[in-house]
């Protein structure tokens, strides 16, 4: 993937480049807004990563000429402010997603991974499956290798869920916000549980394990 | 109403004021009396002894009786007596008069005129074997005495009434300023240090002085509790960014150690400290960004009923877990309020943590109900409480972070909550369950 990353901030820079590197993306870095708005405009990137507080042009400004020029490449917001004010200003400005500073990796990678996949998701689908298991989203019916499972609400949209993003890592805010629509992180570990539960009932009776925990960032279920 | 009157200090000072110019205008006239009095009964005495004087060349009864009916002729008995007794007792004169051995006594003439009403001051001298009585009126005297008495109240009434009106007048002009103070203070009291007193410039008296002082006191007690958020607010932003690059590095490193190695329990116990630290710091930014008050701008209608049910419902494995009960007891219609969904969400979350977090095993319920315009949010657990008379401290500002780091269990969550609470206008109350906590929120119903 080509992605673009601008930030000033050396440290957070290097931690950034070099993880995503490591992931064998192409990363081009540009410190300095005014610099990144032409590079953003010409260059074929398939994500954007903003700092918001830039020199020349801050990331607010840069974002809102970038999509004045109908520039519609996906956006992640990175800020180290942390204020539901902010998140929202951010988003009004056109971003797609949005990170506080700091972070840890596996969330960067997780939701730049789900940000360039998300044009291509398909809405008409009606059935989704993993292996053996398969999720008749009209019927609401969940069955795994024919056998019939009995999932309660939350945990079918947690499921369904995972399903339309098959192989990408969702971390657990990530899962907050599109299944519980809370968009702050709790201190307990409310999502292991959920997650737990529904491994007991998907992955416990069957030989093979499709709901995987990526250690440091999130969840992910594998065909 | 009289009796906070006679309470203030002004009446009581104009009453003082009224006592003494009574006093003195009482000493004054006394002594003008007195010295009047002596005056006029001189007079008297004078004049008596003068009468007397004149019959002195008389010497016989006869003479002297003749002397007596020509006086008495021309003498009012109203004003002077004279009166001759015989020695066979006989009596001339304008009046009758007779010696007792008790003492004299005078009575008016049959068909005579009347005698004064106010007495006489007499003089008996024995004279040619018979007894002449001369006697002045002491109508003077009493009249002195009627016309003191008249000047004792018209001097004395207006100062009494005059002070007194003047001293309820100030009295309440400096109730209603002593009242204005009262309230102030209350308000500086109960945590408003944004509360000052109107005083006006021109003012300069004792009054407009404390009120000043009042407001630079409150001015000053308000910048330094601002400065010392600030401070707080700074120290957890400057140290919040490196202590979760900490717990990020711990993390990777935790990830490159093989698992069974003793290293690797290490890291992960390090890790998770620095996220303890991360989340404290991260609270009290928050609470710091909720008492800056900007995000009120943004409120929009939230339905309680449905965001406890959600959290009920998100938390409800984390509990069972536990070995707790999450009872949700939630009405089926919306219970709409106009508030920021994410911090209630917050608010409700803090208050089911610190239920799970520090109460023995046990039923949490969680409540919205409605009552008279208002909305209350509940969650009720059956640990150990808050005793009574801490209740009221843990949800005061700055004591709380005191407080927090000597209670467990109710630590920043709880300020948070009251933070929140604070922002939505919302009435936070902790009372006893019998056993538990209750914590409840009221907040006014959204009408559209």
């Amino acid at each position: 993937m080509k992605l673009l990353l601008v930030e000033d901030d050396q440290t957070t820079a290097d931690y950034i480049l070099q993880g995503l590197r490591e992931e064998g993306h192409v990363v081009d870095h540009l410190t300095n807004g005014r610099a990144a708005l032409g590079q953003a405009t010409t260059g074929d990137y398939e994500v954007l990563i903003l700092d918001r507080m830039l020199p020349g042009l801050d990331g607010l400004s840069l974002l809102r000429a970038l999509r004045a020029a109908r520039v519609t490449v996906p956006v992640l917001f990175l800020t180290a402010m942390d204020g539901v004010d902010d998140r929202i200003e951010g988003l009004q400005a056109g971003a797609d997603d949005y990170l506080v500073k700091p972070f840890a990796f596996g969330e960067l990678s997780a939701r730049v991974a789900a940000l360039a996949r998300r044009p291509q998701m398909q809405a008409e689908e009606t059935v989704l499956t993993a292996g053996d298991l398969r999720m008749d989203l009209i019927r609401r019916r969940v069955t795994r290798a024919g056998q019939e499972i009995d999932l309660l609400p939350r945990e079918f949209a947690l499921l369904e869920h995972l399903l339309r993003r098959k192989g990408r890592v969702q971390t657990r805010t990530m899962l907050l916000e599109a299944v519980w629509d809370i968009s702050f992180d709790p201190q307990t570990n409310v999502v292991e549980t959920h997650i737990s539960r529904l491994r007991a009932k998907v992955d416990k009776p069957f030989d093979r394990e499709l709901i995987r925990t990526v250690r440091g960032a999130g969840y992910r279920i594998e065909d | 109403m009289f009796r906070t009157l006679l309470r203030s200090t002004p009446v009581r000072q104009a009453l003082g004021l009224v006592a003494v110019a009574g006093l003195v205008n009482l000493l004054t006239l006394g002594l003008a009396y007195l010295q009047i009095r002596d005056g006029i009964e001189d007079t008297l005495h004078a004049n008596l002894a003068q009468n007397m004087a004149g019959f002195r060349i008389a010497a016989t009864p006869a003479a002297i009786a003749a002397l007596v009916r020509a006086e008495a002729e021309v003498a009012d008995p109203a004003a002077r007596v004279f009166v001759y007794i015989w020695p066979n007792g006989r009596t001339t004169g304008n009046a009758e008069a007779r010696l007792d051995p008790d003492g004299l006594s005078i009575l008016p003439r049959p068909g005579g005129r009347p005698l004064s009403a106010a007495g006489y001051l007499p003089q008996v001298e024995r004279i040619a074997g018979g007894v002449l009585i001369v006697a002045e009126s002491r109508a003077p005297l009493a009249e002195l005495s009627r016309t003191f008495l008249r000047l004792l109240i018209f001097s004395l009434a207006p100062t009494v009434l005059i002070s007194l009106g003047a001293g309820v007048l100030l009295a309440r002009r400096s109730a209603r300023r002593v009242a204005r103070i009262e309230a102030t203070l209350d308000q500086l009291g109960a945590g408003d240090l944004s509360a000052r007193l109107p005083v006006p410039d021109r003012e300069d008296d004792d009054f407009a002085r404390i009120g000043r002082g009042v407001n630079r006191m409150a001015a000053a007690q308000e910048s330094s509790v601002a400065a010392l958020r600030q401070v707080s607010a700074d120290i957890a932003h400057d140290l919040r960014t490196p202590m979760q690059r900490i717990a990020v590095l711990l993390s990777d490193l935790r990830e490159r150690l093989p698992p069974d190695a003793p290293e690797t329990a290490i890291a992960a116990r390090a890790r998770d400290e620095a996220e303890r630290a991360v989340a404290v710091f991260r609270a009290l930014l928050q609470i710091a960004q909720i008492e800056g008050g900007n995000t009120r701008a943004r409120f929009a209608p939230v339905d309680l009923a449905a965001l406890a049910r959600t959290f009920a419902e998100l938390y409800d494995p984390t509990a069972e877990e536990a070995g707790h009960r999450l009872l949700p007891d939630l009405p089926d219609t919306p219970v709409m309020v106009l508030g920021d969904r994410t911090l209630l969400g917050q608010a409700l979350a803090n208050l089911i943590e610190n239920a799970l977090r520090h109460t023995a095993p046990g039923p949490i319920t969680i409540s919205v109900g409605t009552d008279a315009g208002t909305a209350t949010l509940t969650v009720r657990d059956t640990g150990p409480g808050i005793p009574p008379d801490e209740r009221d401290k843990v949800l005061r500002r700055l004591y709380r972070l005191e407080r927090s780091r000597t209670t467990p269990g109710h630590g920043l969550g709880l300020s948070l909550v009251a933070a929140i609470a604070e922002l939505h206008s919302a009435e936070l109350a902790l009372d006893d369950a019998e056993p538990g906590l209750r914590v409840s929120l009221r907040l006014p119903l959204y009408s559209t």
